[in-house]
């Protein structure tokens, strides 16, 4: 009995050691039982690695770009001669190609892929987001930069992680933040300049994508497998396909956009927010229209 | 500072939560123990038998049992703070605490979403949770310059039983402890400081969306949202007392730090830590702040002291006005007949009166970040009317002017027997005094709320306005006395009662929709009289005078 | 006996010190120290503070006045400064403050503002026997609120509560205690229902006439001018104003005052 007693509380302050002085962990629950370590980063091995690649159409007339008008920041404005900055919330090119289309994989992986201590980089520039659509990984450095000699104020608004609103108010300000939960898409805005917006999704292994200009994205290295690939739009919502990718092979995937499809798509700001538990603990947010 | 130690945090809080079960699992195991050696209590003497060791896993397990448990779980009821959140909370914050009651469609802002757990006022990072004593803080006093009031009437044990009631509402709580950003002392005021403080204001862009005199007025005002996509208002930074989070310099710099999340005020702390901005500037921006509006909220006095002066001011900003003392009346929503506005633009004004023995001077002044009718606030126009307007008819669409009206009695009257103060009623109408940002002021009347019609008292009102930063300044000028007789004539002496009606074109504001006061008066001084200055002489010369006297009667009457 | 204790015992300074003592217990007393231990209270007005002032004053002479020799101590020092040589300085200097300070408070008194006219208002003037109520007479005398004899008590509540945050309030509070967002603005203050001088007294067809033709129907008496309260007759149904009736006495824990406990006392 009393080896018991002292059993339950070196595992009670084991886990305490391991709660407060761990890291690199991707958000496992802290329970005191299961403090057994980490589990071993997945290898994917190099002789069976396959890829998923495909392309982005879209059907249909896209929205009209329409010009933002700049005119109270001129050191933004002088940036774009001529016709002036557009928006870029429909990217299509003129053989029909859907550019800025985040994709991943949504399902079919397992847990435990180590995290890049590369930040991905949102820089600030000429008043507006680069890239618009940033990918990275649970707990990897976001690198926020402002190369305006103005300031933007960064307010990042997920539903599943913490939103946090940070000022930058000088050229060549940098502030690293992470994210500690996968989440597609977190809306990032600067509430100075109203135009500005970008996305980041944020997902718990390295299978992610935004297409090209010309529609075009690629996963490598994809351990075989059956998945389930999502491409999502700011404006058009969100596919999904299975693929299977079997050894050493390159699996063809494709998604039709049209416009049709942007009442349809997820709102990204302005509805409630319900957020659910699931058994395992996980959360899932989701926006529902107002009824009013 | 990065989101990965807010999740650190979490994972060290859990730990510690497992370590205080283990300790629970230990009384029971203490208790276990101590039913099992013969004759247990605590002050038997040593069970032969048992090795020191052993001896002392049985003290640590009976010190550890006779911990009292509320160390151990926390003292709050979540199942009593439900029971106080049904009746008290729920009509404007939700049944499911989306901060959508019956009672959330007029606010603005709306009531806190405990689901989405973005908290304006913490004393935590930006991204951060509030502290349950951020928490009982707001409980307690309440959120200036918006629906959420203080609740004297909770104990603070029912206070903190909400509170673990509404922090049940996100699972955000169970997953992240939050912890108190740690900011320095205030280094203490002075005028250096805030002149310095100027400076910041202008290195960290304030003005974006604060405006040049701080009046919520900066080009980026007309585009701000919160985090649910519905429209907010750059605060006035010259109406502290209506700061969310409190007054006072030491309030304003913790906003600096923290942010004010869910809102487009950002948080500074990166800007500090990158040493874009130093501790030292933010000090001198807080006591700049603190210093564009009074230290404590205006007081309210019934009457406008109109003084007679030779000659009257010329126009709004005749500096002549800078002389003559001010008041202040607040405004509120019209919230009586429909349409309704519950959260107006206009929260107040500031009333200034001079004669002459002839004319009246008024000088109303009053923020408005707009000066309406302007394009670049229709965006902002149609966010008010989708976020307030949508339950009731009437959704105005063109731009709108900037309007104000001054009510008073349609004849004098001894200051009793007044009107309706909406507008008058049937039997006994209001004078007014309708001004217009556009078209200057015309004379009207009114038997109700929307019954406004021009009249003409024959004695020529004139208006000369003008906007500047965030800020309207109307003079009004009308000889005292009305050429009709069934018209108000401004008498001397005696108490005019008067009203204020004003209107926010560009936040969608007209007819009924506005804000309003209730009945104040203006006191018209009567001209000097001799009577001021004789009566304190007297009253002098005759106290001097006895006591003199008594002196006298009393040097006599001790010594003699 | 030492200088400090021939003080204590002086009848001049002793009444000097009951004479301040009670003022600062008046002036501050009452107003900040009770509520300050948690008993309710609110500050003496100046008249009533005059009053208490004069009726010490009276005491204290009484009870210095009753024995020869106190007397005598008790003009003790009024005479030193009146007659005693070694006092010249503070004689003359008295006999240029005390004029001073009264032709100023006179020069005050004259001086003085337009004031806002008094406020003479019956605050719960006598209802009338009978109103319309859209179109439709109704007898106040004897009625008693329909909602508690039918249906669902908890639906009433919860419909009353809808009707009062929709409505009521802004003005009246989320605590019922007359301390909205809106009532800062507002000249009378609103009702507050959890104090017992307010719709303890009243009957419920009382409110409801309250609510019914608020502040424009009130009689001259009740200086309709002076009140913001609108008239919901056309803006709520008589089962709303009811309902949001029911509801207010519920949550501020009062009682409607019965017929019967009306005729005893003669009206409100």
């Amino acid at each position: 009995m009393l080896q018991k007693t002292r059993l339950l509380a070196t595992v009670a302050a084991a886990g305490l050691v391991w709660a407060c002085g761990g890291g690199g962990d991707a958000g496992g629950d802290g329970d005191a039982g299961d403090a057994g370590g980490e589990t071993a980063a997945p290898v994917v091995d190099p002789a069976t690695a396959g890829a998923i690649s495909g392309l982005i159409a879209f059907e249909g007339e896209a929205p009209a770009a329409e010009r933002i008008d700049m005119a109270e920041e001129p050191e933004c404005d002088d940036a774009y001669p001529g016709d002036g900055a557009l928006t870029q919330h429909a990217l299509v090119s003129s053989d029909g190609m859907l550019g800025n289309v985040f994709v991943y994989v949504k399902e079919g992986l397992g847990a435990g892929f180590p995290t890049p201590s590369q930040p991905a980089v949102l820089d600030q520039e000429n008043c507006r987001y680069h890239p618009h659509i940033v990918g990275l990984q649970v707990d990897q450095p976001l690198l926020i930069r402002n190369s305006d000699p103005i300031l933007h104020n960064i307010n990042t608004q997920p539903s599943i992680n913490r939103g946090f609103n940070i000022s930058q108010p000088q050229a060549g300000m940098e502030t690293t933040r992470d994210f500690g939960m996968a989440e597609v898409m977190i809306p990032v805005k600067c509430d100075v300049h109203g135009w500005m917006s970008a996305f980041v999704g944020v997902v718990d292994h390295p299978y992610f994508a935004v297409s090209r200009g010309d529609g075009a994205f690629s996963l490598p290295n994809l351990p075989p497998g059956d998945y389930v690939v999502e491409a999502w739009h700011e404006l058009f919502g969100t596919q999904t396909a299975n693929v299977t990718v079997g050894e050493g092979a390159t699996a063809e995937v494709s998604f039709t956009f049209n416009a049709g499809m942007a009442r349809n798509a997820v709102v990204p700001l302005g509805d409630p927010l319900i957020i659910k538990h699931a058994e395992d603990g996980s959360l899932t947010a989701v926006r529902e229209p107002a009824d009013d | 500072m990065a989101g990965g130690s807010g999740f650190r945090f979490a994972r060290c809080a859990l730990g510690m939560r497992s370590l205080l079960a283990s300790l629970r699992g230990l009384r029971i195991v203490a208790a276990a123990l101590a039913a099992r050696i013969p004759g247990a209590a605590w002050s038997m003497p040593l069970p032969v038998g048992l090795s020191r060791v052993r001896w002392m896993g049985v003290m640590i397990a009976v010190l550890v049992a006779l911990l009292p448990p509320a160390r151990l779980a926390p003292a709050q009821d979540a199942a009593s703070g439900e029971a106080i959140y049904r009746a008290w909370c729920l009509e404007c914050h939700g049944a499911e605490g989306r901060g959508d009651g019956p009672a959330a469609t007029h606010m603005l802002p709306r009531p806190r979403d405990f689901v989405g757990a973005r908290y304006q006022i913490r004393t935590t990072a930006s991204g951060e949770l509030p502290t349950d004593d951020d928490l009982m803080r707001v409980m307690r006093d309440g959120l200036p310059g918006t629906a959420m009031p203080g609740w004297p009437n909770l104990s603070d044990q029912e206070k903190r039983d909400v509170v673990a009631y509404i922090k049940s509402f996100s699972p955000f709580f169970e997953r992240e402890t939050p912890e108190v950003l740690q900011r320095s002392a205030d280094p203490g005021g002075g005028a250096d400081r805030a002149l310095a403080g100027r400076e910041v204001y202008g290195t960290l862009e304030c003005a974006r969306c604060h405006g040049e005199q701080g009046r919520g007025d900066g080009r980026s005002a007309p585009t701000l949202e919160d985090w649910r996509g519905f429209p907010v208002r750059a605060a006035d930074l010259s109406e502290p007392w209506l700061f969310n989070g409190g007054m006072g310099a030491d309030a304003i710099h913790t906003r600096f730090l923290t942010g004010v999340d869910g809102t487009p005020m950002p948080s500074n702390q990166d800007a500090l830590e990158a040493g874009v901005v130093t501790e030292e500037d933010l000090w001198d921006l807080a006591h700049y702040v603190a210093g564009l509006g009074p230290a404590e909220a205006p007081e309210l006095e019934e009457v406008v002291r109109v003084e007679r002066r030779e000659q009257l001011p010329d126009g709004p900003a005749d500096e002549a006005w800078d002389d003559l003392p001010r008041f202040y009346f607040p405004l509120v929503g019209q919230i009586v007949e429909p349409p309704r506005q519950f959260s107006p633009t206009v929260d107040g004004v500031w009333v200034q009166g001079v004669h002459d023995g002839a004319e009246l001077a008024l000088r109303v002044e009053w923020h408005d970040p707009s000066n309406s009718p302007d394009p670049g606030w229709q965006e902002w126009q149609d966010k008010i009317a989708g976020a307030l307007y949508s339950d009731e008819s009437a959704i105005p669409v063109e731009p709108l002017p900037d309007l104000l009206a001054l009510q008073f009695p349609m004849t004098f009257s001894d200051g009793r027997g007044r009107p309706y103060f909406l507008m008058g009623e049937g039997r006994n109408p209001v004078y007014l005094w309708l001004w217009h940002s556009r078209r200057g002021a015309v004379e009207g009347r009114a038997t109700g709320l929307g019954t406004a019609e021009v009249v003409d008292s024959g004695a020529g009102l004139t208006a000369s306005a003008e906007w500047e930063a965030g800020r309207w300044r109307v003079v009004f000028r009308r000889p005292l006395a009305a050429a009709d007789d069934g018209m108000l004539s401004f008498s001397e002496g005696a108490p005019i009662p008067i009203a204020f009606f004003a209107w926010d074109g560009s936040s969608g504001e007209t007819g009924t929709r506005g804000s309003i006061s209730a009945w104040y008066f203006i006191g018209l001084q009567p001209p000097p009289s001799n009577a001021v200055f004789m009566a304190p002489l007297v009253a002098f010369l005759v106290t001097g005078g006895l006591g003199m006297f008594a002196v006298r009667r009393a040097q006599k009457s001790y010594r003699g | 006996m030492s200088r400090e204790s021939s003080y204590l015992r002086h009848p001049f300074w002793q009444a000097l010190a009951v004479l301040v003592g009670s003022y600062l217990l008046f002036k501050f007393g009452i107003g900040y120290l009770l509520p300050a231990i948690g008993v309710h209270s609110a500050p003496v007005p100046s008249s009533v503070l005059l009053q208490y002032m004069l009726t010490v004053v009276v005491a204290l002479l009484l009870y210095v006045s009753t024995s020869e020799d106190r007397w005598t101590r008790f003009k003790e020092p009024l005479r030193q400064v009146l007659v005693d040589p070694d006092k010249r300085v503070l004689r003359v200097a008295l006999l240029v403050a005390l004029p001073l300070l009264v032709g100023f408070l006179t020069y005050g008194r004259v001086r003085a503002d337009v004031g806002a006219p008094p406020s003479l208002r019956s605050i719960h003037p006598a209802p009338p026997n009978q109103i319309t109520f859209r179109g439709e007479p109704i007898s106040l005398t004897g009625l008693e609120n329909p909602l508690r004899e039918h249906g669902s008590f908890e639906e009433h509540l919860a419909a009353g509560s809808t009707v009062y945050v929709q409505n009521c309030m802004p003005c009246h509070g989320d605590r019922l205690d007359g301390e909205g967002p809106a009532t800062h603005a507002l000249n009378p203050v609103p009702a507050n229902f959890t104090d017992n001088g307010t719709i303890s007294q009243l009957t419920e067809s009382y409110v409801f006439w309250r609510i019914a033709k608020g502040g424009p129907g009130l009689p001259v008496e009740g200086a309709p001018w002076n009140s913001a309260m609108p008239a919901w007759e056309d803006l709520l149904t008589a089962d709303e104003i009811w309902a949001v009736t029911l509801f207010i006495y519920e949550r501020s824990g009062s009682t409607p005052r019965t017929w019967e406990e009306s005729n005893e006392g003669e009206g409100h």
